[in-house]
């Protein structure tokens, strides 16, 4: 009986066959939950071995106490006591040696373990190559949602689970309206065989991408998509009996049974209506290996199944999932009652965002010095940084209280005083201390706070109140970042010290006062770059549309391709986490693109602007025409977002680079070298790799775009 | 069997044209058994393995340190009527052991396509594969001859093995050898973590780490990204300690 399980499916499968396979399914299912389990018990010992690290996300603080136990250093063991990974210094006890002679901190160490232990090293791959997945031909269709994937899951995990969620397969439940259909297809869908079997697997897979729609949607989409794979596929047979299963689908009055192959689409069909998972089933891009095709064709096939799916989804908004795969649990859970009960909240926090937030944190205060382009006022600081930093032994400590005041929705910090000094004019032996504080990342001038200056002394006592209006949840990725300097008069400010205090494991209810060991500045050894500075990411998709022609060789054909006619469509989707250039903690942004080396005209493009959001979505497509195959490999793409600033020239919010990363391109008659690193060439290649199809990938921004750029 | 008292899950996949040997390759590897018996597939099925591994420098020396590895071996049917079935497994597996029949040309053929079905369906684009060609024990029926499969091996990158599940020869070395290229994989995913380009110089090479001569990530030299004044700026930050540890040692 072809019910239940066939939906999921199985349905090409006899009975005995399906037991088989299920059977084996579940055998994987215990070794999965073993694994789980060790999984579990892996990153819950990391967190323990992260918490205790008090210093833990920030870079900066003296070589004199140990940033994993805090213990003090001893003074021998100054010199190459840093983390190679994250800069911190640490005590021979908390370090973990390599058999090589190299070692790491006992959490940078733990980190790479565990991502090797628990195989996310693999599923973060996965993840890269399945959840971007790019769009389809419509130029201007909304790509804010996307597929949400567990990272985790397995092809045999899911489809286990859809076994189960119909527990009783052999009883179908009564269907009024389709009744028709669902019996016609326990006749037939045997009959129809491999292409039911078709059928059935691409609903599967397409249960990995999305987690819910609507029926009257999905029906819609199943038409859309099933048209498409007949003019892509050229396949007549197989793909005439679709169309009017479809039609079936939409009267369900019609005959059910006019032809050997409807039942198999009216299969899915039923099951909708009693399973809100199965929903997803008609939505899937009908292009999956036909039998007949050779397997060449399979190939590119699939390639663009993979890529096709994400326009046709649902209601759901699951934007904010986009950037954990792990933030889609909650999602999951609710189409799936049950089966993630044993996913509790620390699996929520895994390994990735905490190496993330880890290495970012360090890595936007190792590389402060580059970042603000604010004000002239912070610039001044900066280069004073860098100038007097060194004359300077820290010394001394910082008294302070932090604490969220609900009813106002601000941080307060509590600066009550300071002890022991250094003197910022050693000759003089004079200080005129003053406090400020950045909240981490942002260091612009909305983010900055400063206290009076205390005239001539080493033991300031201020008791000021600085106060930044951020919501709560805002808190937990950011840090606070207090400084201490000497205010001079004639002569330039000098750093006397700062603690780093990252807000995310900080008790922010009760202002207790702490008493923190004011730290140098850390001596970075490693050459921060344009991604040293957290700038948040840009979501885009590109997409070489070949010339129009006959295109019966379309797919293939990359090589056939040489005369110029095709056109780079960049459909720029959203930034996330932009930098706050204006008051009140927004930004209004735009993108601008740029293609390189420019053509006859100019390849200068520009979204409309966004206002007042960090997370602007501008879903704006910049089309580059009479571009050829051959040439965007020589080319450069490259994206810039800027806060639209009135009356005042535009501030530069961050960019990226697109291109094979090879080379050199002319830009405003200069060589420039094509630096493109990371997604930036990988999703370059990919658009070349595979013309007419999208190409979506979310890139970091770079905090400048460096080199012979000025814009 | 499945107590998690291992430190790696490592998933491997066995694919190829019906009737190449597949299952009974992982019957000998895991059971050191041979079963003549052709009995087909039924879509998938996987068994498992605990094995030691030892991990090696990269000067090729051991260090001694060795994990236990779980490996959890998949099956695949062979046949076209379960493929969309068996490729919807390509994605949760590590490495791949793509296996023809030396008896069979039209198996060997095959490999090509197979190679596009890992390329489409892996985790990505380029995973660890081994070219295995098994049945070496039945001489007389030979008809791909080792020169072809090393140069067809040797085009997409990769390790080839002729084994014979009848006599053992060399499934231990195929499974062993992916293993290895898996386990690499693992290292340089992690200590070069290519989301990160932030974290800069690749210093953080672990003991066992070895570079692997596919390309995967691409990567640049982070550090000219940045103007000659920044840099100016934070040589001059950095030097204290440099200059400390000069005097210190």
């Amino acid at each position: 009986m072809p019910q239940a399980a066939d939906m999921i499916n199985l349905g090409f499968l006899s009975d005995s066959e399906r037991e088989l396979i299920l059977e084996v399914l579940r055998r994987d299912e215990d070794l999965r939950q073993a694994e789980e389990h060790r999984v579990r018990k892996l990153k819950t010992e990391l967190l323990d071995v992260k918490r205790k690290g008090a210093k833990r996300g920030s870079g900066r603080y003296s070589e004199h106490s140990c940033g994993r136990c805090l213990e003090p250093l001893s003074r021998l063991t100054v010199f190459s006591s840093q983390c190679k990974m994250c800069n911190h210094h640490v005590c021979r006890n908390c370090r973990t040696l390599f058999p090589n002679g190299t070692w790491l901190c006992s959490v940078c160490a733990k980190e790479s373990d565990l991502k090797k232990r628990t195989g996310d090293w693999f599923y973060d791959q996965r993840v890269n190559r399945f959840s971007t997945t790019p769009g389809h031909d419509l130029v201007r269709v909304s790509l804010k949602k996307r597929p949400q994937l567990k990272k985790r899951e397995t092809a045999g995990e899911m489809l286990l689970r859809s076994t189960e969620i119909k527990p009783d397969p052999p009883a179908p439940v009564p269907r009024p309206r389709q009744k028709n259909q669902t019996d016609s297809k326990s006749h037939s869908s045997k009959i129809s065989g491999s292409l039911a079997s078709r059928e059935s697997f691409e609903s599967k897979e397409d249960i990995w991408s999305k987690p819910a729609h609507s029926d009257t949607e999905s029906a819609e989409n199943a038409s859309i998509s099933s048209n498409k794979t007949e003019t892509e596929s050229g396949r007549v047979t197989p793909e005439q009996p679709r169309k009017e299963t479809h039609s079936v689908q939409s009267s369900p009055s019609g005959s059910s049974s006019s032809s050997l192959t409807i039942p198999v689409k009216a299969d899915i069909v039923s099951a909708d209506s009693t399973n809100p998972e199965a929903n997803n089933a008609p939505e899937v891009k009908p292009v999956s290996p036909a039998p007949e095709l050779d397997v060449d064709r399979i190939f590119k096939k699939s390639v663009r199944r993979t890529q096709k799916p994400p326009e046709y989804v649902s209601t759901v908004d699951l934007r904010d999932g986009l950037d954990k795969p792990d933030a889609s649990l909650g999602n999951r859970s609710h189409s799936v009652p049950g089966l993630d009960v044993q996913e509790d909240d620390e699996e929520e926090e895994d390994i990735d965002s905490l190496v993330s937030f880890h290495k970012r944190t360090m890595v936007s205060s190792s590389s402060s010095l580059h970042s603000s382009k604010s004000t002239l006022g912070s610039m001044m600081s900066i280069y004073s940084e860098a100038g007097d930093f060194d004359s300077v032994e820290v010394s001394g400590d910082l008294v302070f209280s932090m604490s969220y005041d609900e009813p106002t929705q601000s941080l307060q910090v509590f600066i009550k005083e300071c002890h022991g000094l250094a003197y910022g004019n050693a000759s003089r032996q004079l200080s005129n201390p003053y406090v400020k504080c950045y909240l981490l990342p942002d260091k612009s001038r909305q983010s900055k706070r400063k206290t009076t200056t205390k005239r001539n002394t080493i033991n300031p006592v201020y008791k000021e109140t600085l106060k930044y209006s951020v919501s709560r949840s805002q808190l937990f990725t950011r840090s606070m970042l207090i400084s201490v300097w000497h205010h001079g008069r004639l002569s330039r400010n000098a750093f006397l010290g700062e603690v780093e205090i990252a807000l995310d494991c900080r008790d922010l209810d009760s202002p207790y006062e702490d008493r923190v060991s004011l730290m140098a500045k850390a001596a970075s050894t490693v050459p921060a770059s344009a991604f040293a500075q957290y700038k948040g990411e840009l979501v885009i998709s590109l997409k070489f549309v070949t010339p129009k022609k006959p295109t019966t060789e379309k797919i293939k054909g990359k090589k056939l391709v040489t005369e110029e006619g095709g056109e780079l469509h960049v459909l720029i989707k959203e930034a996330k986490n932009l930098m706050a250039m204006k008051t009140g903690g927004t930004s209004d942004s735009f993108v601008k693109g740029y293609l390189f080396p420019t053509k006859a005209k100019t390849s200068k493009r520009k979204t409309p602007v966004v206002k007042k959001n960090l997370n602007p979505h501008y879903d704006h497509t910049f089309v580059f025409k009479e571009v050829a195959l051959e040439q965007l490999r020589g080319m450069c793409l490259e994206l810039t977002v800027w806060d639209r600033e009135a009356m005042l020239s535009n501030e530069f919010l961050g960019g990226v680079r697109l291109s094979s990363g090879k080379g050199t391109v002319k830009i405003a008659k200069e060589e420039v070298e094509m630096d493109s690193v990371g997604e930036e060439v990988s999703l370059w290649e990919k658009m070349m790799q595979y013309p007419d199809s999208w190409a979506e990938g979310t890139l970091p921004l770079r905090s400048t775009m460096g080199k012979a750029k000025g814009k | 069997m499945t107590d998690g008292d291992y430190d790696y899950l490592i998933k491997l996949l066995a694919l190829g044209d019906s009737g190449v040997g597949k299952t009974t390759f992982l019957y000998r590897y895991t059971d050191n058994k041979f079963n003549p018996k052709f009995i087909t597939t039924v879509g998938i099925d996987f068994r498992e393995k605990r094995v030691v591994y030892t991990a090696s420098n990269p000067n090729g020396t051991t260090t001694g340190k060795t994990f236990k590895v779980h490996l959890q071996l998949w099956d695949t049917a062979g046949q076209e009527r379960f493929r969309s079935l068996t490729t919807a497994f390509f994605r949760d597996a590590m490495g791949f052991l793509l296996m023809f029949d030396l008896t069979s040309q039209q198996s060997f053929l095959n490999v090509r396509n197979w190679m596009s079905q890992l390329q489409a369906n892996a985790y990505c684009e380029n995973p660890d594969i081994v070219l295995v060609g098994n049945k070496a024990d039945l001489a007389d029926q030979r008809e791909v001859q080792e020169k072809q499969a090393k140069e067809l091996a040797d085009k997409y990158g990769i390790p080839y093995f002729e084994t014979s599940a009848a006599t053992g020869a060399e499934v231990d070395k195929a499974v062993i050898t992916l293993l290895d290229l898996v386990m690499k994989r693992m290292e340089q995913c992690v200590d070069k973590p290519p989301a990160e380009p932030a974290n800069g110089n690749g210093a953080t090479k672990l003991g066992e780490a070895q570079p692997n001569e596919k390309k995967f990530f691409v990567r640049g030299p982070s550090s000219q990204l940045f103007s000659v004044k920044t840099t100016a700026a934070f040589i001059h930050e950095a030097s204290p300690v440099t200059v400390m540890q000069v005097i210190l040692q």
